[in-house]
C-alpha cells in the first residue's frame, strides 16, 4: 500500500487497528521474558488465531508479531541472525490470519540500544537495525509498516526514514505521557512537534501508542488532532499494568475504552486501535462505539 | 567561608546541569582545599543530585538530564570515592549488592540508587543489569550483605524478584531484600515479602537505613 492509498482510503471514514498483542500471547502460555517473537517459529498456531480474533473484531489493519523482531533486540534474547527468518514468518502468519479481510502492517518497535546522554549507540548503528528489519518485513510482503511505541525522536526518526525508503505508507506512533508542562516523552520530546517532525520525515500518518490509559489519551488527541496535517492515530493500554501473584493485570473498563476512543475519533483522531491489555472485545466495542459516532 | 560556599555552589551545579567533567575538577579542587569527602558529597553532591530529582519530579527535567546530572555525581564520587574509604571505615552503614534482574536491561534507575546509596554511607557493590537471582545470592553470600536491591522495569521481569526473596530466604542469608522499578508498588513489594520497597533514590536511601537498622537492632 502507498502512501496515497492510505491517506485515500482514510478520506472515507477512520481505519480501525487491533490491540494488544503480546499481551494476549502471555494470556495464552508465552512464558515471562520470552519474546513475543519466537513464536512465529514456535507457535505459528498461536499468534494466528490472536491475529483472526482481532480480524472478527473488526481490525481493518493487524500487526504482524515482529515488534521486537530487530537484530539487537533478537540476539539480546539469544536469537541473533534470525532477523530475516522471524519478520518473514511473522507476516505470512498474519497474512494467513486476515484471509483478505485486513491489512498486514509490519510491526517495528525500538531498538533497545540508547543514544546518549543514556548509552553508546550511534543513529547509524540504529538506523542499519531498522533497515535490516524493514527490508525482511517488504520482502515478506507486508501491506505497510506500523512503527509503534518510540520514546526517543532521533530513534524514531531513524526508523521512519527506514520505513520511508521502501515506497509503503508508514504509521509512526511514539509514547507520550503528561507532564507539568503538557506531553512529552521520557526524553522530553514534546507531543505536537515530535509528530511534526515524523510527518516531515516521511511518516504517512502519526500518533500514539501504549503507557497511557484511554483518558489520558483522549487529552493527547484533542490536542494534537487540530494541530496537524498528518492523520493521527491512537492506541492506548487497557490501563496501567499491575502485576499480582496471579499475572498481569490491566484495570480498564472496555466500555469506557471504547467510548474514549470514540471520542479521540471524534476529535480528529482517523486511525484508531488498542495497545498492552487490550482485546479483540476492547476492539469489537470499540469499533462500535466508533461506527454510532461518525454515522449520521 | 566565602571560597568554599563558592567551590560547593559550582560543584552542585555541575552536577546539576550535568557536567561530568566540571564536577570531578571541583570534586578534586574540593580536597585540595582541605575539605573532607563526606563534607564534600554533603554540601554539594547530595544537594545537586536532589535538586534533579525534585526537577524530574516537577516535570521540568527529562530524563537526559536526569541521568547526565547522576553521571556528573558519578564522576565527582569516582574522585572522592577512595578518600572516604580512607576517611572512616566505621563511615560504612552497611554492605548493599544491587543489580537490576534478569531479562530486564534498564540500568539508569538501579545506578542512581547505587550512587545515592553509596553517596550516603554505604558500601555498594553494583552487579549491574540483567543479573540472574544466583548470582545476586553468591555474591551476597560472598559480602556477607546487609540489604540486597533488586530493581525490575517489566512487568515481564518483576517475578524474578519474587525468586530473589524466596533464594534470600533458603539460602540462609541474613540479608534484608529491597525492590524498586517503576512498575514495582508496595502491594507488590509486600505480596512477595520483600523487606522493603522504594519509588525514588532518594527514599531508597532512607528504606535502606530503617532495613540495616532494624537488623543491628534485631
Amino acid at each position: 500500500m502507498r502512501p496515497a492509498d492510505l491517506l485515500s482510503r482514510l478520506q472515507s471514514g477512520p481505519l480501525i487497528l487491533d490491540g494488544g498483542l503480546g499481551s494476549m500471547l502471555i494470556a495464552a502460555g508465552l512464558a515471562a521474558g520470552r519474546p513475543p517473537e519466537s513464536w512465529n517459529l514456535e507457535h505459528p498456531g498461536q499468534v494466528e488465531a490472536v491475529h483472526r480474533a482481532y480480524v472478527e473484531a473488526g481490525s481493518e489493519v493487524i500487526h504482524a508479531s515482529t515488534f521486537g523482531a530487530n537484530p539487537p533486540r533478537l540476539s539480546a534474547a539469544g536469537l541473533s541472525g534470525m532477523c530475516r527468518e522471524i519478520n518473514a514468518a511473522g507476516i505470512s502468519i498474519a497474512r494467513r490470519a486476515s484471509r483478505g479481510d485486513s491489512l498486514v502492517a509490519g510491526d517495528v518497535g525500538p531498538t533497545g540500544l540508547l543514544l546518549p546522554p543514556l548509552g553508546k549507540a550511534t543513529i547509524e548503528e540504529l538506523r542499519a537495525s531498522f533497515d535490516e528489519q524493514v527490508s525482511a518485513l517488504v520482502e515478506a510482503g507486508a501491506d505497510l509498516i506500523s512503527i509503534e511505541t518510540m520514546s526517543d525522536l532521533r530513534e524514531a526518526l531513524a526508523a521512519v526514514e527506514a520505513a520511508r525508503a521502501t515506497g509503503l505508507a508508514v504509521l509512526a506512533s511514539m509514547t507520550f505521557e503528561a507532564r507539568k508542562r503538557g506531553f512529552f516523552t521520557i526524553m522530553g520530546d514534546p507531543l505536537v512537534s515530535a509528530l511534526r517532525r515524523l510527518s516531515e520525515a516521511g511518516a504517512t500518518a502519526v500518533g500514539c501508542s501504549c503507557s497511557v490509559t484511554s483518558s489520558q489519551m483522549l487529552a493527547m488527541a484533542k490536542e494534537a488532532a487540530p494541530l496537524l496535517d498528518a492523520p493521527l492515530a491512537v492506541q492506548p493500554n487497557a490501563g496501567k499494568p499491575r502485576l499480582t501473584l496471579e499475572g498481569v493485570v490491566y484495570d480498564q473498563d472496555p466500555s469506557v475504552f471504547a467510548s474514549d476512543l470514540a471520542a479521540m475519533v471524534a476529535s480528529g483522531a482517523r486511525l484508531a486501535g488498542g495497545c498492552c491489555g487490550t482485546t479483540p472485545e476492547f476492539i469489537s466495542l470499540a469499533k462500535a462505539a466508533i461506527n454510532q459516532a461518525v454515522s449520521p | 567561608m566565602a571560597d568554599s560556599d563558592e567551590l560547593f555552589s559550582g560543584l552542585y551545579q555541575a552536577v546539576l546541569s550535568g557536567d561530568e567533567d566540571g564536577a570531578a575538577r571541583l570534586a578534586t579542587r574540593a580536597l585540595d582545599s582541605g575539605h573532607s569527602a563526606l563534607e564534600t558529597i554533603e554540601r554539594a553532591l547530595i544537594p545537586g543530585i536532589r535538586e534533579a530529582g525534585d526537577l524530574w519530579e516537577e516535570g521540568e527535567y527529562f530524563l537526559p538530564e536526569l541521568v547526565t546530572a547522576a553521571q556528573a555525581m558519578k564522576a565527582a564520587m569516582a574522585v572522592l570515592q577512595p578518600v572516604l574509604g580512607a576517611e572512616a571505615k566505621s563511615l560504612s552503614l552497611g554492605r548493599v549488592v544491587i543489580a537490576t534482574v534478569e531479562g530486564d536491561i534498564h540500568d539508569i534507575g538501579k545506578s542512581l540508587v547505587a550512587t545515592m546509596l553509596s553517596a550516603n554511607g554505604f558500601e555498594v557493590i553494583d552487579e549491574g543489569a540483567g543479573v540472574p537471582v544466583s548470582r545476586l545470592i553468591e555474591r551476597a553470600r560472598e559480602v556477607d550483605a546487609d540489604l540486597v536491591c533488586a530493581s525490575a522495569l517489566l512487568t515481564t521481569t518483576m517475578p524474578r524478584q519474587r525468586e530473589l526473596v524466596n533464594a534470600v530466604r533458603s539460602a540462609g542469608l541474613r540479608a534484608k531484600v529491597m525492590v524498586g522499578g517503576a512498575p514495582v508498588t508496595r502491594g507488590w513489594a509486600e505480596q512477595i515479602g520483600a523487606d522493603g520497597h522504594a519509588d525514588n533514590a532518594l527514599s531508597a536511601v532512607n528504606v535502606a537505613r530503617t532495613l540495616v537498622g532494624h537488623r543491628a537492632a534485631g
